[in-house]
């Protein structure tokens, strides 16, 4: 009986191993493992803290709208929290895109939160303080965030291609000066004085419809998560089927190789800083003319680096993104309720999302080791096959292999 | 010496080493007696490589036993192999370009002093001291105070050398230690396995060059696709036999040039002349011409510049002064890519590095000239099934061995492999223009077979092909015609049967008018 039940303990980690090794479902088997070992990592870690871990899963899950709160302000439900939850994912998806786009060109983007801050700002300047109705401003936010976002790209990719100057250096610099900058304007010229953040951009050029009413429940409607999700997978096309995809990649993974191929690797370099640019001012007019409708000046969107961690967890794909960005931004949207309902800190979100990026990072270890795992298994199993005068013998062998 | 010949030092029993989709080592023996020349020769992907790294504890075998000095051992690191005298030299040397010569063989295992008694430094009077005996002692003559970066390949692999006789390893691995010296500089290499012979050490050469063994080894074990084909005494076997085990089949050494049949003019390069990063004159007025069906070599000692022509003829690199025309068509000043598609098909130098994409599946590779082109893609948009299909047909009709067909990753390929895919990409372009720079470097005699032989079909189908090679046999076989170059000069051009190879040796040394 016994020997049973650890044949079938061994069965199963052998199971676990294949799926984790397997070429086809490691893509999607690795990044659920990291979850879970994140998962187990907060929960031992707010254990210690003296919190209960059920508690703050709870927690993070009813302020995304998953499940419902003990009570609810009036005229609000869970489906008001669903819709704020995917009215705040659609910036982090789309900045994650903007991420994926630059590393597949092998060039990282970190100027992302500096390019969300300019293109919102300026989105907001031109049509947010505008009087235009809703069917042209929303479409002209949209350009001008694409617009605004790309140039900062570009000029960031222009200046690798030109002296050299490596695009992480630029974008650092690029996000200082938009910041100061823009928080000059913004406290100069555009401040509310009772908030200390800039003036309200009118509701006609947010990309989030509020103030509407379902069975009197009040809900707000994000355009933006559908253009997200639409543009995930435009990007996923555009990296795996087009030319365009193949030559960033090219570029990516052996410039020499690009270059001798004909493919012009300097061309290639602007044109993936200018789409990840694109994309992140996309992330730029969602966030601030989106699920905020001001800006807070001289402060750069975390999302902007959120959005690495995000990447790697959905292995810079831009499907897995669209998972990924949901996963984490249940942790980032929810941190403040979290805190306020159960008194855990914070800052668990940021712990949260850090683990993740690690143990994400760790996927290439953990598929070696499981791929590891499953050929001895198989090798032991051969060799208990083989010694078939002794069926006894080899199945010992087999149970000996957890211990190996 | 004698008396500890019949001592096994080194014993692998009944090794199996298994990678996704291959087996690299399938039951292998092997019995290495102390104080002597085990070469261990094998085609490319034969699992020379691998036995020898688990010998040195980079892998671990799936079954078997490894016994050295007669106590059975478990390598799970090169540390463990270094502590049982086990020491390597890589291929790819493992050198910081930065550090000294001395800095590099002590790293990791440093001379150290008290400053006061108290703060530890490294004693590196005492490492240049060490290491100019040592080297003198073994006849490795360098100069221990010199970076890494300043001095040449084949200095540098003297320090690899050193690195082990440092550490006192008395069991040394020479991985293809001669694919990156030019004839003399091998000379020399051998001569050294000689030395190291006569004080005592156990050396095992993994290589695929006959005359090698020939020349240094005492025993020579054969594997062929993982398995063991047997140990043979080098003094008693052929080279032919050698070579027909090796490669599982009757080897043909001379392949039929048949009669020359030139066309047209194809390449015409005048008065080139190209500078290097440093602003220095590599190539100086270099002209020649090619005709259709005309194999046109440059021989020459590396780095005298015939590289940097392919490059400048390609695109690759700037051109300084001079013209290059193709088909009568100036393309002295056009991007790289209309200049492939004007008709140059290019085998670089580095394949891995300039050659192929390692980390895309070799479909793309295969692809990577055309797949902006109908039918391959149709308004920006790739036509994975043809791409696929297009695969298909070079893996078949060039025979490029992969585990997972189209699929399989570059990097999971064997570089003769590697390379038949580059030459199967590069001639399937067909373009009017071939241009091979060390087309069989590193591979071994099968595949050098095969690529020869495509060379050869290439010249009966009419195209210009321009062959640069260290190899001077490779030239002598192959060439109508031979430049000599010297020091960026084009010395002499020559039908190649006006030549002989002592002449062409002469002509490389920059003997003018020999």
């Amino acid at each position: 009986m016994n020997k049973d039940v650890r044949q079938q303990k061994i069965d199963v980690r052998y199971a676990i191993a294949e799926l984790l090794s397997n070429e086809k479902t490691s893509k999607i088997a690795t990044p659920i493992l990291s979850i879970l070992l994140t998962l187990i990592t907060t929960a031992i870690l707010l254990l210690i803290l003296g919190s209960n871990p059920i508690t703050a899963i709870l927690g993070f899950l009813r302020a995304g709208g998953f499940i419902p709160k003990p009570s609810y302000a009036s005229n609000n439900n869970m489906f008001t929290d669903f819709l704020l939850f995917l009215g705040i994912m659609a910036p982090m998806l789309f900045a994650s895109l903007g991420f994926i786009i630059s590393h597949k060109a092998g060039l990282f983007n970190i100027g992302i939160s500096g390019e969300m801050l300019i293109s919102g700002f300026i989105a907001t300047l031109l049509v947010g303080y505008s009087d235009l109705g809703p069917w042209l401003a929303k479409p002209l936010v949209l350009l001008i965030g694409m617009v605004v976002g790309g140039i900062v790209g570009a000029i960031t990719g222009f200046l690798k291609y030109k002296f050299n100057i490596h695009e992480v250096i630029t974008s650092i610099m690029f996000n200082y000066i938009i910041n100061y900058v823009t928080g000059f304007f913004i406290n100069s010229y555009y401040t509310n004085p009772f908030t200390r953040s800039s003036m309200p951009a009118s509701a006609a050029s947010r990309l989030t419809i509020t103030g509407l009413k379902l069975n009197g429940i009040n809900i707000s409607i994000p355009l933006s998560i559908f253009i997200a999700i639409a543009v995930a997978f435009l990007v996923n096309f555009l990296l795996e089927r087009t030319v365009v995809g193949l030559e960033i990649k090219a570029t990516g993974l052996n410039q020499d190789c690009a270059r001798y191929a004909g493919i012009n690797v300097s061309k290639n370099i602007i044109k993936a800083m200018t789409l990840s640019g694109v994309l992140a001012g996309l992330a730029g007019v969602s966030y601030y003319l989106g699920y905020y409708n001001t800006i807070v000046p001289k402060k750069l969107p975390d999302i902007g680096y959120d959005s690495i961690a995000v990447s790697i967890l959905g292995n810079s794909s831009p499907l897995g993104a669209i998972f990924a960005s949901a996963l984490v931004t249940i942790f980032q949207n929810g941190s403040t309720y979290v805190s306020s309902s159960t008194g855990i800190a914070k800052e668990v979100a940021s712990l949260i999302t850090g683990l993740l990026l690690l143990f994400s990072a760790c996927n290439t270890y953990i598929k070696y080791r499981a791929g590891k795992y499953v050929r001895e298994y198989l090798d032991l199993k051969n060799a208990a096959v083989v010694k078939t005068q002794a069926a006894s013998e080899g199945g010992q062998n087999i149970n000996g292999f957890g211990v190996h | 010496m004698l008396g500890k010949m019949d001592q096994y030092i080194v014993e692998m029993l009944n090794i199996t080493k298994r990678f996704p989709g291959v087996v690299a080592n399938d039951n292998v023996t092997l019995r290495i007696k102390q104080g002597e020349i085990f070469a261990l020769l094998g085609e490319n992907g034969a699992g020379k490589s691998t036995l020898m790294s688990l010998l040195f504890g980079l892998y671990e075998p799936d079954a078997g036993e490894i016994i050295v000095k007669g106590k059975k051992v478990h390598l799970s690191s090169a540390k463990d192999a270094s502590k049982l005298g086990i020491g390597m030299v890589h291929q790819h040397f493992k050198l910081v370009p930065d550090y000294t010569i001395a800095e590099n063989i002590i790293l990791g295992d440093e001379p150290k002093r008290k400053l006061l008694g108290l703060i530890p430094y490294v004693d590196i009077k005492k490492a240049n001291k060490e290491i100019e005996e040592l080297s003198k002692f073994y006849k490795l003559e360098v100069d221990p105070t010199k970076l890494i970066k300043d001095v040449n390949v084949s200095v540098q692999q003297r320090v690899e050398i050193l690195k082990m006789l440092y550490r006192e390893a008395d069991i040394l691995i020479f991985d293809e230690p001669t694919a990156i010296l030019t004839p003399q500089e091998i000379e020399r290499l051998l001569e050294t396995m000689r030395e190291l012979r006569a004080k005592g050490k156990t050396i095992i050469l993994i290589t695929h060059k006959l005359e090698e063994i020939k020349k240094v080894a005492d025993r020579c074990a054969i594997l062929f696709q993982g398995k063991l084909v047997g140990v043979y005494d080098v003094a008693t076997t052929s080279t032919q036999k050698m070579a027909n085990l090796m490669v599982g089949r009757e080897v043909v050494f001379a392949q039929k040039k048949e009669k020359d049949n030139f066309g047209e003019k194809v390449l015409e390069v005048k008065d080139l002349s190209v500078l290097n990063a440093d602003k220095f004159e590599v190539v100086k007025n270099v002209s020649f011409s090619i005709r259709g069906g005309e194999i046109f070599a440059i021989a020459g000692v590396a780095g005298n510049g015939q590289v940097e022509i392919a490059d400048a003829i390609a695109g690759l690199i700037k051109i300084n002064k001079g013209k290059v025309f193709l088909k009568g068509k100036d393309i002295t000043d056009y991007p790289i890519r209309d200049r492939l598609l004007e008709g140059i098909s290019y085998i670089p130098e580095d394949r891995q590095k300039t050659g192929v994409i390692l980390d895309f599946p070799l479909y793309f590779n295969l692809a990577i000239k055309n797949y902006f082109q109908k039918p391959f893609s149709e308004k920006g948009v790739l036509n994975q099934t043809v791409i696929k299909q297009f695969a298909q047909k070079l893996i078949s009709k060039y025979d490029i061995r992969c585990g997972q067909a189209e699929m399989t990753l570059l990097r999971s390929m064997s570089g003769g492999n590697q390379q038949k895919a580059i030459v199967a990409r590069e001639i399937e372009q067909n373009s009017a223009l071939l241009i091979f720079v060390q087309p069989t470097r590193g591979l071994d005699i099968g595949a050098i077979e095969n690529i020869h032989r495509r060379i050869l079909e290439e010249r009966e189908k009419g195209k210009a092909i321009l062959l640069i090679s260290l190899e001077l046999d490779e030239i002598m076989k192959l060439a109508d015609t031979i430049g000599v170059i010297y020091n960026g000069e084009l010395l002499k051009i020559a039908p190649a049967k006006d030549f002989t190879i002592n002449e062409v040796g002469q002509f490389m040394m920059g003997v003018k008018g020999a």
